[in-house]
C-alpha cells in the first residue's frame, strides 16, 4: 500500500469536525433525527412505563424474568428518561441548533441588505412585457407605489441603462421558521428551569384545618427538582369544608370541591378559594390541585376521663377489586395508643352510610354509599406489642405481636367501654381531601415557547418567498414595461398573482398590449 | 322537547346520515369507475343530505346531554365524520374541484360512524369532572379538526402515489424524439432545486387530476392541519396542567398525539429535502396517518391511561 493512499481518505480532527458538523446541518440528519424521536417514542407506548404501569412491569418480571431484565437494562421500563432517548433529543436540538445559526445569520444579512437588481429578466420562470404609454421614470416610480402597498420591499437601481426595481416579500416565512425552531430550544429550558427548581407532593387535610407548605407536613414522598434549594413557600391553605357530588343512582363522580381559604407565607389572608378538579388554585407560584379525598372520623379514646387520643383519623380504602365501584367499600383507620401497658391498637372500618352495611349483613348486596347516613363503625382492639420500631406507617396496624380482645360496633355520637376504663367515642365525622401541591416556575416558559411556535408557523406554513423585478425601457414616446419574477414556494399560486401584478403595473399607464 | 325525544333524534339523524354517506360512497366510486357526471352530482346532493343529518345528530346529541357533545368515543367519532365530509365537500369538490377523491373520504366517514355505532355507543350524560373543563372543549374541537385534516390530505397522498405511479410508466414509454423534451405540462412531476412543491403534470389524463396537482393538494392540506394539530396538543397541554398537576406525563395519548406530531414535522422537512420529496416524503404521510389511527383508536381501547374515558 502506498503512502498517498493510505493519508488520502484520513482527516485530521479538524476535519472531522467539520464533517460532523456539516452532517448535522443537514437537512437529512434532522429528518432521520426526528424519526428516530418518533420510533423511540412508540417503544414507550408499547411497554408499560414506570409510574404510571408500575403493576404490568412488577408481573412482567414475575412471568418473564429475563425479558423483564433486558428491557430494564435497555431503560424500555423508563423510555422518555433512558439515556438512549435523551441521546435522540438532545442530537435533534443540536443539530437545531447546527441548523439555526447559519441560517439567523443569513436571515440578519438579508434583512439588512436590499433586493437585488436582475437584468436578464425573460429567463425568469414569469416574464411579461407590455407597452405603456408614459416615460420609463413615472412607469417605475407607479411600479414602486404598487409593490409597496402590496408590501414588497422595493429597492431601485441607481446604475446606468433604464431605470428598474428589484422587489421581494416573504421573509416572513423564513422569519417565522426561525422563530418556531428557536422556541423548540425555549421549550427545554423551561423544562429544565421549572423542573429543577420546583417540587411537588400531596398534603393530607381534615376539614377545619390548617396545613402550611413545609417539607414536613406533605403526605409521603416530596419530588424536588435537582437545583431545588428546600425554598419552600410556607403558604398555608384553611380548609372549611368538602363536599362531593354524585349522580344518583348511577353514582358516577360529579364534582369534588375543596373549600379553601389561602394565607402567604406571612400568614396574611390571600383569598377564598373553591378547588375543584380542572380549578387549582395558586398562592405566590404554589398551585393546589384537587387530587383525592376520604373519610375522618373524629375517635376520641379516654381513660378514666383523661384523653390518650382525640382528633380526627384519616381512613383509607382498600384497592377496589375490578367491577367495584369504591362507593360501596368500608373505609379503614387505625388508632394505636403506646402509652397504655400493654399496648392497644384499635383497627376501625367505617361505614359513612350505615344503610350499606346492614344492606350488605342482611342481603349481602353492596350498595354505594354517596353521602352521610348514621355513620357506623366497626372496630377490632388489639393489645399486645405495637412494634412501633418496625411499623412507622400511622394508618396500619402490625398484629403480629398483638391479640385481638374486644370487637363490635360504635355509631356516630355513640361511646363504647374496652375495659380498664378505657372508652372510645365516636362525636363526629368529617372528610378530608388531598391535595397535589405544586410549583413549577418554568410553566411561563413553556407557554410563551408555545405561543411562539404557533405564530412563527403560520407564516412558515402559508407564505411564500417572491421576488419580482420591473424593468422600464424608453420606447418611443412610452416605456416598454419588462416584469420577472418567481416564487420559492407555492408557485402555482403566484402564478396568478405574477399576471394581476403585471396587470397593475401596466394598467395605470393606458393601453394594455400584450408583447409578440 | 324531552331528554329522550332529543336523544333518539340525535340516534335517528345518526342513522340517516350513514345511510346517506354509504349511498353517496358507492355514487361516487361509479363515477369514478364510469365517468357518469350525473352520478357525481347525484352523490354530491345525497353526501350533502347526510351532512345535514349529521349536523342535526350532533346538535341533538349536545341537547340531550346538556353539553358540548364531544365527551366520549362515540361522539368524537360522529364529529370527526361531519368534519371530514364537510371538509370534502366544501374544500375538495369546492375549492378545488376534485371530484374523484368522494368516494375515499365518505369511506372514511362511513367507515368511523360504522365503528362508532358498533363499537363505541353509550348513552348522553354527563362528564366526569375531570373531563368538565373548558381547554378541553378547545382541545378537543382542534384534534378532532386536525385529523379530519390529516385524513383528507393522506387520502390525497395515497390516490397522489397511484396517479405518480402510472405518470411515471408512461413517461417511460414516450421516447422523446432526436432529443426533444417531453411537453413540461405533460410530464410526469418533478422537482426543480429549492421548491417545495413539484411542476409538470397540470395536464389531465385518465380519471385522476395530474399527480403534481394531487401533490399540490395533499401538501397544503397536511400544512393546513399541522399547525391546528400542534395547538391541540398544546391545548391538551394546558388542560393536563389544570386536570392533573402536570402538562405532559407520557400518557400514552399524550405520546401517540406526540408521535403524529413528529411524523408529520418529518413529512414537512422531508418535502423540504432533496432526495426525500415526493413518494418518500408522501411515505411519511402515510406513516403519520397510521400513527393517528392508532392515537385515536387503539390508545382509547387497547393501552389504558389517563385518558381512557368514563364508558369508553
Ligand atoms: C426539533 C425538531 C424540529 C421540528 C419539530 C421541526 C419542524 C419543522 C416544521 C414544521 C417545518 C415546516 C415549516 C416550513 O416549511 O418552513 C420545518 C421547516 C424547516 N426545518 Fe425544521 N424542525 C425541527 C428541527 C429542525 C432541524 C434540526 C433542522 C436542521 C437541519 C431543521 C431545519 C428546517 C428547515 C431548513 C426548514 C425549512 C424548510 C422550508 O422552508 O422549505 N429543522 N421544521
Amino acid at each position: 500500500m502506498s503512502s498517498s493512499a493510505a493519508k488520502a481518505p484520513r482527516m485530521n480532527i479538524r476535519q472531522s469536525l467539520a464533517l460532523v458538523w456539516r452532517t448535522l446541518r443537514s437537512m437529512r440528519t434532522a429528518l432521520v433525527l426526528l424519526l428516530v424521536l418518533a420510533m423511540g417514542a412508540v417503544a414507550g407506548s408499547l411497554v408499560p412505563q414506570a409510574g404510571t404501569s408500575d403493576a404490568r412491569i412488577a408481573a412482567m418480571f414475575r412471568d418473564h424474568p429475563l425479558r423483564a431484565r433486558i428491557y430494564n437494562q435497555l431503560g424500555l421500563f423508563d423510555v422518555f428518561g433512558s439515556w438512549w432517548f435523551t441521546l435522540i433529543y438532545t442530537l435533534l436540538l443540536v443539530s437545531l441548533v447546527a441548523c439555526l445559526i447559519p441560517r439567523t445569520r443569513a436571515m440578519i444579512r438579508n434583512l439588512r441588505s436590499r433586493p437585488q437588481p436582475a437584468r436578464e429578466l425573460d429567463s425568469m420562470r414569469h416574464y411579461a412585457e407590455r407597452s405603456v404609454r408614459a416615460e420609463p421614470d413615472r412607469v417605475i416610480s407607479g411600479a414602486r407605489r404598487v409593490l409597496r402597498r402590496r408590501l414588497f420591499r422595493v429597492n431601485g437601481s441607481n446604475g446606468s441603462g433604464p431605470p428598474s426595481l428589484a422587489a421581494d416579500k416573504g421573509l416572513a416565512r423564513e422569519g417565522g421558521s426561525l422563530l418556531f425552531h428557536w422556541a423548540f430550544l425555549l421549550i427545554l429550558v423551561g423544562i429544565v428551569w421549572g423542573k429543577g427548581t420546583g417540587f411537588s407532593g400531596l398534603a393530607v387535610i381534615v376539614e377545619g384545618q390548617t396545613w402550611t407548605e413545609a417539607h414536613a407536613n406533605y403526605d409521603g414522598q416530596i419530588h424536588e427538582g435537582r437545583f431545588f434549594r428546600e425554598d419552600h413557600s410556607g403558604v398555608q391553605i384553611h380548609v372549611d369544608s368538602f363536599t362531593a357530588r354524585y349522580r344518583i343512582p348511577s353514582g358516577i363522580p360529579e364534582d369534588f370541591v375543596t373549600h379553601a381559604e389561602l394565607y402567604d407565607a406571612e400568614g396574611r389572608y390571600v383569598k377564598t378559594a373553591d378547588i375543584r378538579v380542572n380549578h387549582p388554585v395558586e398562592v405566590e407560584g404554589v398551585k393546589f390541585y384537587q387530587f383525592g379525598y376520604g373519610w375522618a372520623p373524629v375517635i376520641d379514646v379516654r381513660r378514666d376521663g383523661e384523653p390518650l387520643a382525640s382528633g380526627p383519623v384519616v381512613c383509607q380504602q382498600d384497592p377496589t377489586p375490578k367491577g367495584v365501584s369504591p362507593l360501596q367499600l368500608p373505609w379503614n383507620c387505625v388508632v394505636k395508643l403506646p402509652t397504655l401497658r400493654p399496648q392497644v391498637g384499635i383497627q376501625f372500618r367505617l361505614w359513612p352510610d350505615s344503610r350499606a352495611l346492614f344492606a350488605l349483613l342482611d342481603k349481602g348486596q353492596a350498595m354505594p354509599m354517596i353521602t352521610e347516613f348514621a355513620p357506623v363503625m366497626t372496630y377490632t382492639a388489639y393489645r399486645g406489642d405495637l412494634r412501633a420500631e418496625l411499623t412507622q406507617s400511622i394508618s396500619q396496624l402490625d398484629t403480629s405481636a398483638m391479640q385481638p380482645f374486644k370487637d363490635g360496633v360504635i355509631g356516630a355520637g355513640d361511646r363504647v367501654k374496652l375495659g380498664n376504663g378505657v372508652t372510645v367515642s365516636f362525636p363526629d365525622l368529617k372528610q378530608y381531601t388531598v391535595l397535589e401541591v405544586k410549583r413549577d416556575r418554568g410553566l411561563w416558559i413553556e407557554l410563551l415557547a408555545a405561543i411562539l411556535i404557533l405564530i412563527g408557523l403560520l407564516p412558515a406554513l402559508y407564505t411564500s418567498r417572491r421576488k419580482v423585478w420591473v424593468i422600464a425601457e424608453p420606447d418611443g414616446t412610452g416605456s416598454r414595461l419588462r416584469v420577472g419574477g418567481f416564487a420559492l414556494q407555492r408557485r402555482s399560486q403566484f402564478e396568478e398573482e405574477f399576471a394581476k401584478l403585471v396587470d397593475e403595473l401596466s394598467e395605470p399607464f393606458g393601453e394594455k398590449v400584450n408583447a409578440p | 322537547m324531552s331528554i329522550d325525544a332529543w336523544s333518539r333524534l340525535s340516534t335517528d339523524a345518526f342513522n340517516v346520515a350513514l345511510y346517506a354517506y354509504v349511498a353517496a360512497m358507492l355514487g361516487y366510486f361509479y363515477f369514478l369507475a364510469f365517468r357518469r357526471t350525473v352520478v357525481w352530482r347525484i352523490a354530491s346532493v345525497v353526501a350533502s343530505a347526510g351532512l345535514a343529518a349529521n349536523v342535526v345528530s350532533v346538535v341533538a346529541r349536545g341537547v340531550a346531554a346538556g353539553r358540548v357533545p364531544w365527551g366520549n368515543m362515540y361522539e368524537y367519532s360522529t364529529l370527526l365524520a361531519l368534519l371530514v365530509v364537510a371538509g370534502h365537500l366544501i374544500v375538495v369538490e369546492g375549492i378545488y374541484k376534485v371530484r374523484v377523491i368522494g368516494g375515499f373520504a365518505l369511506a372514511f366517514a362511513v367507515l368511523t360512524m360504522a365503528v362508532a355505532v358498533m363499537f363505541l355507543y353509550v348513552g348522553p350524560g354527563p362528564l366526569v369532572p375531570a373531563l368538565n373543563s373548558y381547554w378541553l372543549k378547545i382541545h378537543v374541537v382542534a384534534a378532532i379538526l386536525g385529523s379530519s385534516l390529516f385524513a383528507l390530505g393522506c387520502i390525497v397522498t395515497i390516490l397522489y402515489l397511484v396517479k405518480d405511479r402510472r405518470e411515471q410508466l408512461a413517461a417511460e414509454r414516450i421516447v422523446p424524439i432526436m432529443g426533444g423534451s417531453l411537453e413540461l405540462d405533460a410530464a410526469p412531476p418533478h422537482f426543480e432545486a429549492g421548491a417545495d412543491e413539484p411542476v409538470g403534470g397540470t395536464v389531465r389524463r385518465g380519471l385522476l387530476p395530474a399527480a403534481a396537482v394531487l401533490d399540490r393538494i395533499a401538501y397544503r392540506t397536511i400544512a393546513f392541519a399541522f399547525p391546528i394539530w400542534t395547538f391541540a396538543v398544546i391545548a391538551g397541554a394546558i388542560w393536563a396542567e389544570n386536570a392533573w398537576g402536570r402538562y405532559w406525563g407520557w400518557d400514552p395519548k399524550e405520546t401517540w398525539s406526540f408521535i403524529t406530531w413528529v411524523v408529520f414535522a418529518g413529512y414537512l422537512h422531508a418535502r423540504a429535502t432533496s432526495g426525500w420529496r415526493g413518494r418518500r416524503a408522501a411515505v411519511i404521510a402515510m406513516v403519520g396517518f397510521v400513527s393517528l389511527l392508532v392515537t385515536y383508536y387503539v390508545v382509547n381501547l387497547w393501552i389504558t391511561g389517563l385518558h381512557s374515558y368514563a364508558g369508553v
